[in-house]
Parts: C-alpha cells; structure tokens; sequence
C-alpha cells in the first residue's frame, strides 16, 4: 500500500474526538471536558453503546423478570401459596424497555450537551491522522479516543447464514418466549439467555466446542453449571461440532457431531452467540493506527501505533466488560492530559461475571494459567452449603474456591453461588492489593451472609 | 454522492469505472480469460460499492485496500498485481 505523507495541521477543532459513546468513549469524553477541555462524540448508532442498549442492562432486565418469576413459581417450599403464577412476556419486554430508558441513554444527547460536549451523528472515518470525517463533514482533532466496540459474527457453519439466526440483539426485543431454542456458544451471553428463556418455559439446548460451559474458567464452575442447567432441563452439548444448519418446513435443525456419532435437532430458533469482531472499518490505515483481527493495538498506556490516538474498551480487549471499557477510558484520558505522571492499564483484577443462577463470578488467574506460567500455587474450595446464609435460603448448589501462591497471596477466585457477583469484589479487591489469604480470614464477616464462604475458603488456605 | 480524499486532500468524486478498470486490468495480467476478468472487476465494483454505502468521503487508499480483499479472495495473483503495481500497462 502506499503510504501518504500528512501534515499537522496548524489549528485544531477540538482537543479531543471520541468516536464510539458507549463505556470506553463516554467516560473519556466526561473527564476531558471537566478538565476543560474542547469536546466531541461520534456515534453511528444509539448514544450510550452495546451495553446499556442491547447487552449488559436489558438482560439482567430480563433475568430479573425471570429470577422474580421462579421465586414465586418456587415459594411453596417456603409455605407461601401464589396460585396461577403466570408471566405476559410483552409487559416484560416493557419492563426491560423501561430499564433501558432509565438509564439516560435516550437523554444522552441533552447530557452531552450540558457538558458541552459535541454530539456528531454518524459512521466516522479516518481522513488523515488528524481528521474525521462524518456525512461529507471534516473535523479535526488535538487527540483521538476509538472505542467502536464490537460485532456478533457467525461461525462459518454451512447453511446457518441461509436458514437464518438471531443474535442478543433481537433476542432482547422477543414479545413471547420462543418453543424452543438452540443456543450456538456456552459463553457468558449464551448461558444467560439459555437461563432467561427456560425460566420463561423454552425447551433450550446449548452447545459448545469446549468440554463444558463458560470454558475459560476453571474446570468446577462449567461442570457445575452444566449440571445445573440440566437439572433445570436444558439440554447441554459439550465437545461437540455443529456440522450443518438447514430448515425443515417451518422449524430450523441443527446438526451436531461428537465422537462421530450425528444428531439432528429441531428447534424454532438459533441463537447464536459464539463470538465478537472489532468494529475496526473506519479508515485506521489513513490514520496510521495498527489493528489485528483481536482488535485495535495499544501500549499499556491505551497509546494506538499513533500516539495522539487512543482506544479503549471492546475494540481493544482483551476483556469485553462494561467495567475494563470505563477503566480503559480513564486510563486513555488522563494519559492524554497527563503525559508527565502517565498510568498503566493492569488487567489482572478484573472481575468476570455471569448472571446464571445461582451467578458465577471469577476473578485474577485461573489455575490452567497459572500451571502455564509455572507459577507455585494451592487451592482451598468449600461448598456454599457450609455457611448459615445457604441454610436460611434453602441453597443446595455452589462453591467458592480460592487459589493463592506459596505465601498465601490471593491469585485468583471462582465463586457460583447467589449473589456471586457482589461477593467477588472482597476478592478483587484482595488480587489488586496482593492481600494474603489470611489477611481475609481474620476479618470478622457477617453471619449470615453469603461472603462467609470467601472468609471460611481463606481459612483453609496456608498464609504468612 | 461519494467523495474520494486524494493525496493532496482534494477530493473528486467516485467513479466506479476507474476502479473496474484496474480488476479488470490486473486479472488480465495474470492471464485471466478477458471474460472472467469482466465478471471480476463487477464483483469487485459491487461488493467495494456495498462497502461504500453507509461511507460518505473515504481515500483512494481505502478504496484500493478494499478492491485488493475482495480481489485476493477470488485471485490472489491478480490482487497481488493490483495492490503493488500503480500503472499495469
């Protein structure tokens, strides 16, 4: 390709351009702006990005709608009668609408604004290192901020584009749970519509290539889930191929393989959820930004292969949470205007959640990583029956594991249990300030509460 | 209209034909049968205008970027040639 040379130009329109307004983009554009500085967004699509749209609050909306559904569905044990426990999936649908609204998105713009930040509508494209252009319009800017995001693709199984799939995205925007469905990929977003849609009464099969579900963490938490979920009745297939996709009048069949023995299954609908790409088609060649197939490149100080350009959230990873894309974004732009006291983005206490039930919440390594890294490691687990609060709840199903080095310093954690995504923050916390087992295990915690578990898994463990 | 930002940041705008005109050209010079080589270029031409659509002002780099990885897929010796040789004949 042949490369152009471009000049700096001599004045700028804005400090800074923010290309994307969900989590990575949003918050450098607030903390650049409170600093003074001259503002704008570009967005193609809805203010606010993937997650307060389409990903992270519509469907806990949803999973709320169908945990409240199962307590009352579930109350008799508890001598409580609810006769005729029935749903209207439409008024659930309004519900999550209402979530949704609620969180500002719809009156992003009048925020924006308030800051005096500029809102651009439309695809942005690198003209030159320098400027954007927007509709024909041309903006250029001190300093870039790409946060993009990303995109559902498809496995390339034969026949599944012509037979038609949906994706999270229409999933949210069911007005009636759906007979039945096959989920393609037994990662966080397909395990929690598997959830959502058989509490609702869908017959729903799940399948992935892995030996068992949400396979980047450790082994007991996606056997464990696995198992659950097929108490529940969903059907899980692990270790298999999906080798074909066809349509049988009006029903879609899904061939699977595993061991070389075939199965076909007919469902009403394919929900794939088997990946994410970068959102990267916007000019970053002219803009002399490097980018591979996992994403935009960075330094650790979120800096792309053109320093004045920064990205942050999904289109970098190497986490694609709401919470890394913020941290990303703040990161980003306080290197931007701090260049003499820069900050390093550290990924190594990241919370990872998904809102199952009970919920699965991870944090720090896993112990295939630290095997790989040949790190020296122990591991203590209990059972969430050990605590009172499992007991006052009638909870039968659950753990919390904590791995720790030589010393006793916390490396990583796995917890399933209800509430698993508030009692993993005792842990992050303890992996981001190298905290010792022990150091947790004196700390007096409540009785009864589901974080004794964390208190009693550190106990077992040996610690200076 | 779609605009194309040249070099010196002037624009003009897009001519499709020009961009068929250097397939074609390049999958001649790899001895592609001059038929082939017209079903080509309006493979190209169509899949870079489907590119285009939601774009409204791109570089003549883009444009060829795009040209050579729907190109490359079809015939990688005549992407080559396209991507490395500016004037084929």
């Amino acid at each position: 390709m042949h490369k152009v040379k471009h000049t700096r130009p001599a004045y700028f329109d804005y400090d800074l351009i923010v290309v994307g307004t969900g989590a990575g983009g949003g918050v450098a554009a607030h903390k650049a702006s409170v600093a003074g500085k001259k503002v704008a967004v570009i967005e193609a699509e809805k203010l606010g990005g993937e997650c307060p749209n389409y990903g992270c609050v519509p469907t806990k909306a949803l999973l709320q709608a169908a945990e409240t559904f199962k307590s009352a569905s579930e109350s008799e044990r508890f001598g409580i009668t609810a006769t005729k426990v029935s749903f209207d999936y439409k008024k659930i649908k309004k519900w999550k609408d209402a979530v949704v609204a609620r969180t500002g998105t719809e009156e992003g713009e009048a925020f924006y604004k308030s800051e005096g930040v500029d809102v651009i509508h439309g695809y942005g494209h690198f003209i030159s290192p320098w400027t954007i252009s927007v509709d024909g319009k041309r903006y250029n800017a001190k300093n870039f901020v790409i946060a993009t995001g990303t995109k559902s693709v498809a496995p390339p199984i034969p026949g599944l584009a012509d037979t038609g799939f949906i994706t999270y995205r229409e999933a949210i925007e069911f007005t009636s749970p759906p007979k039945s469905l096959f989920v393609i990929g037994g990662g966080a977003i397909g395990c929690e519509f598997a959830e959502l849609f058989n509490t609702f009464g869908t017959q729903v099969q799940i399948a992935d290539m892995a030996d068992r579900l949400v396979a980047l963490e450790d082994p007991e938490v996606g056997e464990l889930l696995g198992a659950l979920f097929t108490q529940k009745g969903i059907k899980v297939h692990t270790g298999v191929s999906i080798t074909r996709v066809g349509k049988k009048g009006s029903q879609k069949v899904v061939q699977i393989e595993k061991d070389g023995k075939v199965q076909n299954i007919a469902v009403d609908e394919i929900l794939v959820s088997a990946g994410k790409a970068p959102n990267t088609d916007l000019g970053l060649e002219n803009a002399g930004v490097d980018y591979n197939r996992g994403g935009i490149i960075t330094n650790d100080y979120m800096q792309t292969s053109n320093k004045h350009i920064y990205a942050a959230g999904d289109v970098v990873g190497p986490y694609r949470f709401t919470h890394t894309a913020s941290y990303q974004s703040r990161v980003a732009a306080h290197n931007m205007f701090h260049r003499e006291n820069k900050i390093k983005a550290q990924y190594y206490a990241i919370p990872r959640c998904v809102f199952t039930d009970p919920e699965i919440a991870c944090v720090g390594y896993t112990e295939a990583q630290l095997k790989d890294k040949k790190i020296a490691y122990q591991v203590a687990a209990v059972p969430i029956t050990v605590i009172g609060r499992a007991n006052t709840s009638g909870v039968d199903s659950g753990f919390v594991k904590v791995i720790a080095g030589k010393y006793g310093t916390i490396l990583g954690a796995s917890i399933v249990s209800p509430r698993a995504g508030e009692m993993i923050h005792e842990l992050t916390l303890a992996v981001q300030h190298h905290m010792s087992a022990r150091q947790i295990a004196e700390t007096v915690h409540a009785f009864p509460t589901w974080s004794e578990a964390v208190r009693v898994a550190c106990q077992k463990l040996k610690s200076r | 209209m779609k605009h194309i930002v040249k070099r010196g940041q002037h624009t003009e705008a897009y001519d499709e034909k020009k961009l068929y005109a250097s397939i074609y050209a390049a999958c001649l010079s790899v001895r592609e049968h001059p038929g082939s080589a017209e079903v080509i270029a309006a493979q190209v031409v169509k899949d870079v205008g489907v590119w285009l659509e939601k774009k409204h002002e791109v570089t003549s780099n883009d444009i060829r970027k795009q040209g050579h990885q729907r190109l490359q897929v079809i015939n990688p010796d005549a992407a080559h040639i396209y991507l490395h040789h500016r004037v084929i004949w």
